[in-house]
């Protein structure tokens, strides 16, 4: 549920753990960057960084210029000043991810898993069982069929979880138990019901069934999408993931290696939740594409 | 420029307080762990609280000096010698061109602090020196130091003939046992009364499987509340586990049955609860403890958690100074 009145725990001398509810739905996520977006603009002294997550925000202060009493009576009155969810607009870029579908890298991460590590079945397999789709050709198409919502950032460098903002494409999956050493970087993954992007040639427990050739971090900052800040993904962003051949894949990843790769982003867009429920209400959440 | 001719086990370049504003992206701050020992020994050289210098972790390294300098070593004992001569710690030392300081194992504490008059001059990232080896950044090439590395050195300023008051030393524990202060939150009410009391009544092991991620315990078995066992399906199956939420630096993570206190180079979120915060104030404790020695948690207020960062601060200035 999403609660009326936020809890605020305390996390130690320096940080406050805000809990605005305690169900991982959009609703309860679109409230925490709503309260992130509103505390950010107030520049409270004192108020140093926000981690929001799926339904709550790590909130870090510095005690010698605010009080915990002070950021509870503020941060209260900003969650308290959004009456109606329903009229939340929140800024919100959409950026476009080339894909290789059932690509060889998470392939050939999958083969070294089972030889060294344990046999288990094939990841876009398991994906197609457990979610009852037909076969590889309709996962591809329910993955690429909608646009994804960045609900949290952070756990490594770059990383974004991405909730899906069809029902109808939501894809859910069990965990790599015991998890993998290693990753495919940019390989895409499907956990519970959240999708990410590998930033990074990392450990993972996302089923992985396809790879972007576009980074989603970048240290030396090279590429345009880079130069405000080393992680392209900001809350309340959209991706949707396209679906290309080897051949587009290649060229992109030329134009990366090369440092002219522009990623495709559109950013003159507001979310509106109340356009958003209007138009779940439209469709039937249990069609496949 | 320094020569590294032997890195230790496990040596980095950190600055205080280490990487802000980036643990919204996934950055952790990193830093020194016992940030009181680490800013006294920059105040020796004439630094800045906040200038890069080494955490030296349970091994210490061997270092040729290029340049004339004033060091100090401070936190865990190394049994530093240069050129065979045996330093000691809390005071400021000067260092000529050529010679070299040699660091062992740690005989009382774990991580000895070297700060070098100048400071450390790599090239900063996101603002800060400081090393988070996880994502590869920072310090010298993102990582621990390698034989044959140059550390690059600031401009020098010759301040020399001080020494910490004994006062306003950290006191490490010779007895092996420490008394950690927490805060109780953000998620205690996920443990049951019971599971709380022998949170802190019992005895707490450091376990060899910790590193500047997160420190291991090793203890008792923990129980849970009614919310941690029945709860959506969402939250995960085992009790411990929650919606993926921030975690604070300092927090007692729980995972299963293994509690994990998350320190510099800390996991900015996850899937687990995390019952206790250990106060900024004790992270010197936890930067000076050595595997399979004993922690005890003492539950601390806020505002009591405030004062004591306060103390620790207030020690870290030029009134803790006396010349030699």
């Amino acid at each position: 549920m999403i609660y009326d009145e936020p809890r605020f725990l305390p996390g130690g001398d320096k940080f406050i753990e805000m809990e605005l509810g305690d169900e991982m739905s959009f609703d309860c996520n679109f409230l925490v960057h709503s309260v992130a977006a509103l505390i950010r603009q107030a520049k409270i002294k004192g108020i140093v960084e926000l981690v929001p997550e799926l339904s709550t925000i790590m909130i870090s202060y510095d005690g010698d210029q605010i009080s915990f009493a002070d950021v509870v009576r503020e941060v209260g009155a900003l969650r308290r000043s959004i009456g109606s969810l329903e009229d939340q607009e929140l800024d919100s870029r959409l950026i476009y991810f080339p894909v290789l579908y059932v690509d060889p890298w998470t392939r050939a991460c999958y083969d070294d898993y089972c030889a060294k590590i344990a046999k288990k079945e094939w990841d876009p397999e398991l994906l197609v069982r457990v979610n009852n789709l037909a076969n590889l050709q309709q996962l591809i198409r329910v993955h690429s069929g909608c646009e994804y919502w960045v609900a949290a950032l952070g756990f490594w460098p770059g990383l974004a979880s991405h909730m899906p903002l069809d029902p109808r494409c939501v894809l859910t999956a069990p965990k790599y138990n015991p998890p993998r050493t290693w990753t495919p970087k940019q390989a895409i993954g499907v956990g519970g019901g959240l999708c990410a992007i590998y930033p990074d040639q990392t450990p993972g427990g996302y089923q992985i069934f396809a790879r972007t050739p576009a980074p989603i971090w970048e240290p030396t900052q090279t590429l345009p999408a880079f130069k405000q800040s080393l992680a392209l993904f900001r809350p309340g962003d959209r991706v949707r993931f396209v679906p290309v051949d080897r051949e587009e894949y290649d060229y992109v990843e030329r134009k990366v290696t090369e440092g002219t790769y522009q990623h495709v982003v559109s950013d003159f867009q507001k979310f509106s939740i109340k356009r958003y429920h209007a138009w779940l209400a439209t469709i039937d959440p249990k069609e496949r594409f | 420029m320094i020569e590294v001719l032997k890195p230790g086990l496990e040596t980095t370049v950190q600055d205080y307080p280490g990487r802000k504003g980036c643990f919204g992206y996934g950055f952790a701050p990193s830093g020194p762990i016992d940030h009181w020992s680490f800013r006294l020994a920059n105040l020796l050289v004439g630094n800045p609280v906040s200038a890069a210098g080494l955490e030296c972790q349970f091994i210490g390294p061997t270092l040729r000096f290029g340049r004339d300098a004033v060091i100090a070593l401070t936190g865990a004992d190394m049994g530093a010698t240069l050129d065979g001569t045996a330093l000691p710690l809390w005071q400021s030392l000067t260092v000529y061109t050529g010679q070299t300081l040699v660091l062992g194992a740690a005989r009382l504490g774990a991580r000895g602090y070297i700060a070098i008059d100048g400071g450390i001059d790599t090239e900063p990232f996101l603002g800060s020196r400081a090393t988070y080896s996880m994502a590869g950044v920072g310090g010298l090439d993102g990582g621990a130091l390698k034989a044959g590395q140059h550390l690059p050195l600031g401009a020098p300023r010759r301040i020399a003939g001080r020494r910490v008051r004994a006062a306003a030393r950290p006191s490490i524990a010779t007895d092996r046992q420490w008394t950690i202060e927490v805060v109780p939150g953000p998620n205690d009410d996920w443990i049951d009364e019971t599971g709380q009391r022998r949170f802190l009544e019992s005895e707490w092991k450091l376990s060899a499987r910790s590193n500047r991620v997160g420190f291991r315990l090793e203890g008792p078995e923990w129980s849970f509340a009614d919310k941690a066992i029945h709860k959506a399906p969402e939250h995960g199956s085992n009790p411990s586990n929650t919606i993926d939420h921030g975690y604070p630096i300092g927090a007692i993570n729980l995972c299963g049955q293994t509690p994990i206190i998350l320190v510099n180079d800390t996991l900015t979120l996850g899937g687990f609860i995390n019952p206790y915060t250990v106060i900024s104030a004790a992270f010197w404790k936890l930067g000076q403890s050595r595997p399979n020695e004993i922690y005890r948690f003492k539950a601390v207020t806020v505002r009591e958690a405030q004062a004591l960062r306060r103390e620790i601060d207030a020690l870290c200035g030029e009134a803790s100074l006396e010349p030699t």
